[in-house]
């Protein structure tokens, strides 16, 4: 998080200088092609430097730890060559965690996009008086630390007194009961809910912004052309707000990959018997809870590869010719 | 024009308040990480006594605040800075300690003086790092207060390395099984003595009271590992075998002494006796359900009524201590002492001060004192507890049990286990509680364990 503000700050400094300076351009001053280039070292030059400080080094620092033996807890370390490597291929929870992990992302992705979509399309086109009231409920969660919600629903589905098995009890189906954290086969489908809960407020106005960009006309000639509602959602709206969907398909693979540590953590610290431990949350018990730093960096290391390859496979399977009616 | 100069006075404005505002942070995690060290200040001129061989200087002391508060150090450091008007004390402490000093020791800048304790921490690790000064020699000369050597006074010697010692036990703790005393005696329920009324005291609560007896922290395995198990290895093949378990011998796990007491934890999971939702539960939950009588037995170290002080609902009785019952009919109980060290760090700029604060830090006063604050025992013998109203009667009970040898057996095991076995034995131990895996399976996973972790 350090290195994102001051990098984020210097970039919307230089946005904003560029603005003004092409403003003044198409004033009166003619620029100079030195002044040109000065103005474009400016504006690169700190942040390409943020950029190395706060991304590249810690990348290719953990890219070197991972050659090392090392407790992370002081500076000894040993080079041991691949052997971090040869020991992330023998171990049998790694596989685990990445199932773990691709579970979450499948079940998130389709569990947001379907709602997002659903709530974006009934928000924006159903007229709905309280569509705004909605918009503002339906964000809430986003603006939660994913902590606090994280042990808001462990209150959730504590055994004894959660809602869901209060629930369950109250509506006669005690035989459902289950101490859901508590379960190893139970505990990762419990991540799921919190998950889709938190995240479908940002990716809802993100389609909304997309929906409310279509010309009405089109769903005019479409109702004309005696198209359903159902025919209109998905011969209009979807390919028109397509990129929208594309980018949130994308942002919830990384955030996944990336993020469902906290979650973990959280809520069972990977537990019970790494039922739901993700790369993420098992990198942090290597590193920081049995003093495997170098296998921890080596697990840093699957995650960005994982991360790249499961980005260029989205690429590729959700290009489309953009539409244009 | 004009409108374009004000648009451009309007960019640097916002310009110059962002660059504030990133100042503003930066410093601000400065000044947040300033304020954990709560530093001592100078307390000279105060100070009557102390003419102590000129040492001076800053001290680092690094401690972990858990379930035994700080209010024994706090007096204690208070003290020390009158006796040593030269040397100006900064405190390291809380409950996150642990976290937040270790970049200061991966860049070989570490506090002085550091007690190992709680989450985080693992003094096993720290001396195969080499962060621990070796103090196998100059803790011969460290005195009690009458001239006692504390070596000879120790209840139980320091970690052992190979020989040397790197940490002093300052902290004597112990695990065993709490119950509701004052419950057990109006509802008429056994306390157990060994694992057999273990089982029959088990089974005649969860009929008469409907609820799975048993319960401590899923989320923290290593709470019945400590407070059950080794135990019972210790019963079941004394130091020799708890050794052996610890350091991860070939064949340790997989023994047959071991396969017989696994065996005892799956009967008590395939009867029923724990608490099945403890997969989810971290160690205040479980403690909170133990006082709220949703549970009977607890296996905690001697901190629990600290720790839970301001949670006791009312319909609690009193606290009641046993030694954990898993040695079989006709022995006597089997504790495990686990202890929490001072140690002195290998790179500490003022060793002297340091050494001085050890020396000064392990006398029978502050052993009575740490007793009075935290409800445990320091581990410093020859302090009778009996005499002192300020100590809780569990712990001058329990005092006097652990000193009975005709009651209390006390097993010790070499040095604590390292995180590197102790969290996949942990694993498989949750899943051998909750019923999905048998004692056989679970000896095999421990086997496998303790292989990978001598690899390593």
């Amino acid at each position: 998080m350090r290195g994102v503000i001051p990098h984020s700050i210097l970039f919307i400094i230089c946005l904003m200088a560029a603005s003004s300076f092409s403003i003044e351009k198409s004033g009166e001053m003619v620029q100079s092609k030195k002044q040109k280039y000065l103005f474009l070292a400016f504006c690169l030059v700190p942040t390409f430097i943020m950029f190395s400080i706060f991304t590249l080094y810690p990348l290719f620092s953990g890219l070197y730890y991972s050659f090392f033996e090392m407790s992370g807890s002081s500076s000894n370390k040993e080079f041991i060559g691949f052997d971090n490597y040869i020991r992330l291929f023998n171990d049998d929870i790694i596989l685990d965690t990445i199932i773990h992990d691709y579970f979450l992302v499948v079940t998130k992705v389709i569990g947001i996009m379907i709602m997002a979509m659903f709530f974006a399309v009934a928000l924006t086109q159903l007229k709905i008086k309280e569509a705004p009231f909605y918009r503002i409920v339906f964000f809430f969660p986003n603006i939660m630390s994913v902590v606090v919600i994280g042990i808001l629903w462990m209150f959730i589905y504590n055994p004894d007194l959660g809602l869901v098995n209060s629930g369950l009890a109250f509506l006669g189906l005690e035989n459902l009961q289950r101490p859901w954290l508590g379960s190893e086969t139970w505990a990762l489908p419990s991540l799921v809910l919190p998950s889709i809960w938190a995240g479908i407020g940002l990716f809802m106005l993100m389609l909304m912004g997309g929906i409310a960009n279509i010309s009405k006309s089109y769903y005019e000639a479409a109702e004309i052309d005696g198209a359903t509602q159902w025919q209109q959602f998905w011969r209009v709206t979807v390919p028109l707000v397509w990129p929208q969907i594309k980018i949130s398909i994308l942002y919830i693979v990384i955030t996944t990959l990336n993020g469902s540590f906290i979650i973990v953590q959280v809520m069972t610290g990977g537990g019970p018997n790494n039922a739901t431990h993700v790369m993420g949350s098992y990198l942090y018990q290597q590193a920081f809870v049995q003093f495997n730093f170098g296998y921890g960096a080596t697990i840093g290391v699957m995650i960005l590869v994982l991360s790249l390859i499961t980005v260029m496979i989205l690429q590729f399977l959700l290009r489309r010719e953009k539409v244009d009616y | 024009m004009k409108k374009l100069a004000k648009g451009r006075l309007w960019f640097l404005l916002a310009a110059v308040l962002m660059l504030l505002f990133a100042a503003a942070c930066s410093s601000g995690e400065e000044e947040a990480s300033g304020t954990e060290d709560t530093s001592g200040g100078d307390s000279s001129g105060e100070a009557s006594g102390g003419e102590e061989g000129g040492i001076s200087g800053d001290l680092e002391i690094q401690y972990f605040v858990g379930g035994y508060g700080d209010s024994w150090w706090k007096e204690v450091i208070a003290d020390f800075k009158e006796e040593y008007p030269e040397v100006n004390v900064i405190e390291h402490a809380g409950p996150n300690i642990n976290e937040e000093m270790r970049s200061r020791w991966v860049s070989g800048d570490p506090p002085d003086v550091v007690y190992i304790d709680g989450a985080g921490s693992s003094e096993t690790q720290m001396v195969e790092d080499g962060q621990l000064m070796n103090l196998t020699e100059w803790a011969q000369e460290i005195e009690l207060e009458n001239g006692d050597k504390l070596v000879d006074n120790f209840i139980v010697p320091p970690s052992d390395y190979e020989g040397e010692i790197y940490s002093l036990p300052l902290v004597f703790d112990a695990w065993g099984t709490w119950y509701d005393r004052a419950w057990f005696e109006e509802a008429g329920y056994e306390v157990p003595t060994d694992f057999e009324s273990f089982m029959s005291s088990m089974q005649e609560i969860k009929e008469a009271e409907g609820i799975e007896p048993f319960v401590t922290s899923g989320q923290h395995p290593y709470y019945f590992l400590r407070g059950m198990l080794y135990p019972a290895f210790g019963a079941a093949g004394g130091d020799e075998l708890l050794a052996s378990l610890i350091t991860g011998e070939e064949g340790a796990w997989s023994s047959d002494v071991v396969l017989e007491t696994m065996q005892k934890v799956e009967q008590m999971a395939s009867e029923g006796m724990i608490d099945s939702g403890l997969g989810s539960l971290n160690h205040t939950q479980s403690q909170m359900n133990f006082l709220l009588h949703d549970n009977a037995f607890i296996p905690v170290g001697f901190w629990l009524p600290n720790e839970m002080e301001a949670d006791v609902p009312e319909s609690f009785g009193e606290y009641g201590f046993i030694p954990s019952p898993m040695q079989d009919a006709g022995e006597p109980y089997a504790v495990v002492p686990d202890m929490r060290p001072l140690a002195i760090a290998e790179n500490a700029e003022n060793p002297e001060a340091a050494k001085a604060f050890v020396d000064f830090v392990f006398t029978r006063d502050y052993a009575m004192l740490f007793s009075e604050h935290t409800g445990a025992i320091m581990n410093v013998s020859g302090v009778d507890l009996t005499q002192n109203e300020n100590v809780p009667a569990y712990l001058t009970e329990a005092n006097a049990m652990i000193n009975d040898p005709e009651q209390v057996q006390l097993y010790h095991k070499p040095h604590p286990m390292s995180a590197d076995l102790e969290t996949p034995i942990g694993n498989a131990l949750l899943s051998l509680m909750l019923g999905n895996m048998t004692a056989e399976e679970f000896v095999e996973e421990a086997e496998a364990a303790a292989a990978q972790y001598r690899g390593n």
